[in-house]
């Protein structure tokens, strides 16, 4: 017989009247490979406590074993695998069948783990052991990291995804919102609905009712009032769900966590007023044992026996200091279990609890040892004021009652219940209706709370009635030191040290021990750690303060969090044509485009030599009307813009105020007011933002319109020496060099598509027409330029073959040949830059510049040797040191050898200077500067033809 | 075991600190002798040599080099709240050297070796981990830029190279390379040099440091004003008192452009959140800390076995602390398009922390126009990981009264002079 299970042992009592197992319906789990059975309702604690289990898991420094001690979602010591989910509440979740739970982290078993023999040496491990060894030689560091990482804590990661979706998201917008569906959260809801609000109420617990369901029979026939008259409002209620967080503007995350068909699902609530009604979690008690496996507190053996009728122990010391321990000791008694009650109002303590793989005994303040197999605890609560902490409160220690009050709060938030105050329950029900009355007047009167700006006023002046608090003895750690943080392994006695060793606030100690950073994040253990680092200071608990509570207040799922993935991708209308024909994709930012279709190189070479098209639909489009729109183009581009005439296109270069090359693109004037922007394709939200900015905050007065039609147009650019003749059979527009000059632009039919925009421009540097193609039409005109160019020796090229075509002909693309502090000076593009206008984006920055000079400009760059291509990013060096480097290269197949554009220093940018390129594989190679950016057609005359 | 055999066994060291070792441990655990302080509490002095204000691992870095490189001891670390409260808490605590710009490597570069030898240097273990530093790219742009970087960085003989997704597949099993990710992962820049560390640790080794050296630290000690005459600083206000000194050292973060309008200096320093979060632990298996830009995450595991999420600043300057609700689900969503097994994974905690941003994205190291007033700030979102090397060079800067080779491009005279810093180069294209 080990301690880890006592066969044979088994604990299911008779049915009790609250009990929410259901007994016709008894089914098989396993627990560490070995079958048991449980009930529909138990959870997996309660079904394996049935069982005789008693240990689930093995302490993460120490690894000592650890049973029930809250038997709720909050159990530190009940974290178990289930199938392939780690870190399972395994007190919270209910056992389903055929589920096979296991232990976590024990290695080889839970009965026998390895690291039991840290228990050996804890004298040793104090607080921040590892930060005083491990020091030296620090060649071993990496061997005691991988010891140290076997320690981890926590179940294992899954190996593959979930093969369907299991997580979603919901959107509410609730007058009121109640989080916590105890006796004072029900009738807040109820009387909220009653008032006329739309009401959510949200309750952790698998059912309604809060302590009242392990209550006595006079408790379960109020809650069932409570449940008929919620069942009879308009509330909506969530139960197995959690308010986990709350955001700026009244927001809720609410985790649903058993949504019909989903694992989890993030329901994100706009709240008019929340009502905070989330009650109290019974604190533990720091004395010596406090941790083995039959220390359990007074909610934890009460929900046991009445919620899942199982009987806790044989021969229990109860220690009580209140009426929720009395009522504990009553309901044991009944079950059968002998009691020996210390009674703490009356001087009762216990020393310390005796036992190594469990409980044994307790020795009491008397001195006497009482044998036992079940330590109960009942010395006081820690008021969740997590939810009130992240709207805004700072909440304050009240001695009398040894716990925390809400002191402050915003007028959307209100708190009721325990948290509020003590008193009976009719009291609360009376102070949790006003409550629910107050929120759903705050709510739905005109100009209510709900977008207002709100004041925060003291918590007494919130029109409630105040509930009065009953005196409760400060009990924190007995005449013994123990564990303070479970799943930490941190005892009051490591917090002490800290202190001494000058780690003497909260968040020292807190940061030092790791006390409250373990996976209920403190919140069974906080306030015993503030009394900790208090007593060892001399200060009080209300001077030593809590430490920040941080969202969420339970732990959320990445997957929930997530929910559904909206990442959108766009393609252009003549997507279904590049998928037929074989283009391989490029994922540009949300944009999938064709790279290629197959062959690049002759994709350059019949745009050289007869004609392509490539679909281009991802250049930013924006439409621009209205008579300021000059001055906008005058304040946004470096060049001018004033005398555009209707019909001209112009290339337009734009700069940040700090001078550095933002985009670029051509815009067309088509009428007098009208203009057609275009910019990369990259920077098309962007650059729209950047306008807006400008116009709004800048220019309000300014009379311009800006519309972004970059998906409103199909774009295509048909380019090569043959363009001209492919086009202008299917167009009304006169495509004759004088009719339609190079950088022109003309609206007219395309393909019997009438209000299509075409401008003619060379990004390739070959006689080439943009065309912008309303969207719904893409497919047929491209389609129909094709067929029509097919005795022209036309071929679709992709990204790859135009990134090629500009790199002969020398043309930028900023963001490649440019980079975060390239200013447009350095871009090649300082002829563009017109400093005598008045004033443009960018102008001190770059009047600056031409003063000092450049310190790196772009230079198109040859090897010596024809065949060597430098990668793109190879190091120009001198000396062993970087002055520059290749921002673009490719082969060229127009001239059969690599051509480049690269940043060098001003001293190395003459043309005709030899520079050393240092490749990634470690050669160096010789280039030379050439006259011109351009590699191919320096003179334009292709482009201009 | 090193250390034992050196006499500082046996407590008597004068209220400070002794020296940590294995052998020290075990004396303690069997005697039950506790530890002394690791750094002691002091009345405030009417003036000290050197007033530091910010108790991050900046202040005490600057702090300890003050006193164990120059001798300089006479030195106050003011804290408005406890050491390592403000970004020296709330980092995600990588490391890494790979940055583009010879000056910015130089300099990370040596943090990264003080780094290495902080444990033995501060006898303190900061338990850092060199498991690797990737940087993933999911479009050809971000390929070219960790080209750009691994070239770089390779010149001045820092350890990065370019490498392909079947590489990033074996380093990181759990993800997802295939070509049917949204933003398929095209390669990687994988620098093995870069890690993890405890960032807690190395404050208070600092502190600790400082301290064994007779540096006074004064937490909950907040600096309400900066006492400037005729051109020079002659002291600081703070909520305890007066204190006068003729070296005035602001390392703070967050507020530093606050602390530093106190003595009339301008800043260009604009402030944003940065947030990140935790998960719940679970068993080792990612041991490289991973970046993408393309996704604004990066995610690393800690020996404890939770994972840490960082992502980029906020849209918007503020000086909240506050955590979002729409961060945490976009951080998700990018978590699980790189590692999809990970959706049942729980989000324990989060926070954030605030970020001084400048123009350039690098710091502001040095003298100022205030005679006697020094900066130290600026430091975005790459503080932590300069923490050693600001410490010391700021140090000799005021040692000295010249400023070292390494932080002179990080001048505050920069702005006035053109002569920016060209990491944003690799901010802005890395995106």
């Amino acid at each position: 017989m080990t301690a880890a299970t006592t066969p044979g042992a088994a604990t299911r009592l008779d049915p009790q009247p609250g009990e929410v197992i259901d007994r016709t319906d008894r089914f098989a789990f396993t627990w560490n490979g070995v079958e048991h059975h449980a009930y529909r309702g138990d959870t997996i604690t309660s079904a394996l406590a049935a069982a005789g289990v008693r240990v689930f898991s093995r302490s993460f420094k120490y690894s000592r074993p650890r049973g029930i001690l809250t038997a709720s979602y909050l159990d530190p010591g009940c974290t178990v695998q289930v199938d392939d989910e780690p870190n399972v509440r395994g007190s919270h979740r209910r056992i389903a069948p055929g589920q096979a739970v296991t232990a976590q982290n024990v290695w080889p078993s839970l009965d026998r783990d390895v690291k039991m023999a840290n228990q050996a040496v804890g004298r040793f491990l104090t607080a921040g052991f590892y930060y005083k060894t491990f020091i030296k030689p620090q060649r071993l560091w990496p061997t005691y990291q991988r010891v140290l990482q076997r320690f981890a804590a926590g179940g294992t990661a899954p190996d593959t995804a979930p093969d369907r979706l299991r997580y979603d998201k919901r959107y509410a917008h609730p007058d009121v919102l109640v989080a916590g569906g105890g006796p004072a959260g029900m009738k807040a809801a109820v009387a909220a609905a009653k008032h006329g609000a739309k009401v959510l109420l949200v309750e952790e617990e698998h059912e309604l009712g809060g302590h009242l369901r392990y209550g006595d029979t006079g408790d379960l026939d109020r809650l069932a009032l409570l449940r008929a008259e919620v069942a009879a409002s308009d509330v909506e209620v969530l139960t197995d769900a959690v308010v986990a967080g709350r955001y700026d503007g009244n927001l809720f995350a609410v985790v649903e966590r058993s949504a019909p068909g989903l694992t989890e699902r993030l329901t994100k609530v706009r709240a008019g007023v929340a009502i905070v009604a989330a009650g109290l979690i019974e604190r533990p008690y720091v004395v010596e044992g406090n941790d083995l496996p039959g220390v359990l507190l007074s909610t934890a053996v009460r929900r046991l026996i009445n919620l899942h009728a199982v009987k806790p122990g044989n021969r229990a010391v109860v220690l009580t200091a209140n009426p929720q321990g009395d009522a504990a000791i009553a309901d044991l008694q009944r079950a059968g279990v002998q009691v020996w009650a210390e009674d703490a109002r009356a001087g009762g303590d216990i020393v310390r609890i005796l036992g190594r793989g469990g409980v044994v005994g307790v020795e009491v303040g008397d001195g006497r040892k009482v044998p036992c197999d079940l330590v109960v605890t009942a010395t006081g609560w820690t008021a969740t004021t997590s939810l009130l902490n992240m709207a805004g409160d700072r909440p304050v220690y009240e001695p009398r009652i040894a716990r925390f009050l809400p002191s402050q709060l915003p007028d959307d938030v209100l708190v009721t219940g325990g948290l509020a105050g003590d008193d009976d329950l009719d009291e609360l029900l009376d102070h949790a209706r006003a409550a629910g009355e107050l929120a759903a007047e705050r709510a739905t009167e005109p100009g209510s709370v709900r977008g207002a700006a709100l004041p925060v006023r003291p918590i007494v002046d919130a029109c409630l009635p105040a509930l009065p608090l009953h005196d409760h003895p400060a009990m924190f750690r007995g005449p013994t030191h123990g564990f303070v943080d479970f799943s930490e392994d941190v005892g009051s006695k490591d917090l002490a040290a800290a202190v001494a060793e000058g780690y003497d606030s909260s968040e020292l100690a807190k940061r030092y021990t790791t006390a409250t950073m373990g996976p209920s994040q403190g919140k069974l253990e906080t306030v015993n750690a503030v009394a900790a680092v208090a007593e060892a200071t001399g200060i009080t608990i209300g001077q030593a303060g809590t430490t920040t509570w941080r969202p969420p207040y339970a732990p959320i799922t990445l997957g929930a969090l997530a929910g559904r993935n909206f990442e959108p991708v766009r393609v252009s209308p003549m997507q279904p044509w590049h998928e037929v024909h074989g283009a391989a994709p490029l994922v540009a930012g949300a944009w999938i485009r064709p790279d290629h279709y197959g062959d690049p190189a002759a994709e350059v070479r019949a745009v050289r030599d007869e004609v392509g098209i490539i679909d281009v639909t991802p250049i930013g489009k924006l439409d621009l009307q209205g008579p300021d729109v000059p001055n906008l183009l005058e304040l946004l581009y470096v060049n001018k813009w004033q005398k555009l005439d209707v019909g001209r296109v112009r290339y337009g270069v734009m700069c940040a105020e700090d001078g550095v090359v933002l985009d670029d693109g051509v815009t067309g004037r088509l009428g007098p007011d009208h203009y057609l922007m275009s910019t990369t394709s990259s920077g098309a939200a962007g650059i729209w933002e950047w306008i807006e900015n400008w116009l709004q905050t800048e220019r309000p007065g300014w009379d311009v319109h800006v519309t972004p039609v970059t998906t409103a147009y199909a774009s295509m650019n048909l380019a090569g020496p043959r363009s001209r003749d492919v086009l202008a059979p299917l167009t009304d527009v006169d495509l004759s060099a004088d009719a339609f000059g190079y950088m022109h632009v003309r609206t007219g039919t395309i393909a019997a598509v009438e209000d299509c925009v075409l401008w003619r421009i060379g990004f390739t540097g070959e006689l080439s027409y943009e065309l912008h193609v309303p969207a719904g039409y893409g497919l047929h005109v491209w389609e129909t330029l094709l067929a029509a160019g097919a005795d022209h020796g036309i071929r679709a090229f992709g990204v790859e073959a135009q990134r090629t075509l500009r790199l002969e002909k020398g043309h930028l693309i900023v963001g490649q040949d440019t980079d975060g502090l390239t200013k447009a000076g350095s871009a090649g593009l300082g002829g563009l830059v017109k400093l005598d206008k008045p004033n443009f984006v960018g102008k001190p920055e770059l009047v600056w510049q031409q003063e000092v000079g450049v310190t790196s400009t772009l230079v198109a760059l040859q090897p010596v040797d024809p065949t060597e291509v430098p990668p793109e990013a190879s190091q120009i060096v001198v000396a062993g040191r970087t002055v520059g480097r290749i921002t673009s290269s490719r082969r060229s197949p127009t001239l059969g050898r690599g051509v480049c554009l690269g940043q060098v220093p001003p001293d190395l940018a003459a043309p005709g200077t030899h520079v050393t390129v240092r490749l990634p594989d470690g050669r160096d190679i010789v280039a030379v500067v050439q006259q011109h950016l351009a590699h191919v057609d320096p003179e334009g005359a292709r482009l201009r033809g | 075991m090193a250390g034992a055999g050196r006499g500082h066994g046996n407590g008597a060291t004068n209220g400070r600190s002794p020296r940590y070792s294995a052998w020290d441990l075990a004396r303690r655990g069997l005697t039950g002798e506790a530890w002394p302080p690791a750094w002691r509490k002091h009345e405030l002095r009417p003036s000290y040599d050197v007033v530091i204000i910010g108790g991050g691992v900046h202040g005490l870095a600057t702090a300890h080099y003050l006193a164990a490189n120059h001798g300089i001891t006479d030195v106050a670390v003011l804290d408005k709240g406890y050491i390592g409260g403000g970004g020296s808490g709330r980092n995600t605590a990588i490391l890494r050297s790979n940055y583009l710009t010879p000056e910015g490597i130089a300099f990370y570069d040596r943090s990264l070796e003080l780094y290495r030898g902080l444990a033995a240097d501060l006898n303190f273990n900061v338990m850092f981990s060199q498991r690797g530093h990737m940087t993933l790219a999911h479009n050809d742009a971000s390929l070219r830029t960790m080209r750009w970087r691994a070239e770089v960085n390779k010149l001045v003989g820092v350890d990065s190279e370019v490498i392909d997704p079947d590489e990033v597949a074996k380093l990181v099993p759990r993800m997802d390379v295939s070509s049917e990710a949204r933003y398929p992962i095209l390669g990687a820049l994988w620098h093995p040099p870069g890690g993890i560390i405890r960032h807690d640790a190395v404050v208070w080794g600092y502190a600790r440091g400082a301290d064994s050296r007779g540096v006074q630290i004064h937490q909950n000690t907040e600096v309400l004003g900066i006492d400037v005459v005729a051109g020079r600083v002659t002291g600081v206000q703070t909520s305890r008192g007066a204190v006068s000194a003729p070296i005035v050292v602001n390392c703070t973060a967050g507020w530093s452009s606050l602390i530093s309008d106190m003595a009339g200096v301008e800043m260009p320093v604009h402030t944003f959140p940065l947030q990140a979060a935790v998960t719940e632990p679970v068993q080792p298996f990612l041991d490289p800390v991973v970046v993408s830009g393309t996704l604004h995450v990066y995610v690393s595991q800690t020996d404890r076995g939770e994972l840490v999420f960082g992502a980029s600043v906020d849209p918007f300057a503020s000086y909240s602390t506050r955590g979002s609700l729409e961060f945490i689900e976009g951080l998700a969503g990018h978590v699980l398009q790189l590692m999809p097994s990970l959706h049942n994974l729980r989000l324990l905690r989060q926070w954030a922390g605030l970020c001084d941003m400048t123009p350039d994205y690098s710091p502001i190291m040095g003298p100022t126009p205030v005679e006697g007033f020094y900066v130290d700030v600026g430091w975005g979102t790459y503080g932590f990981k300069a923490g050693p090397v600001s410490g010391e060079q700021m140090a000799a800067c005021i040692a000295t009264g010249a400023t070292p080779e390494l932080i002179a491009p990080f001048a505050l005279s920069r702005f006035a002079a053109g002569e920016l810093v060209g990491e944003k180069g690799a901010a802005a294209v890395g995106h």
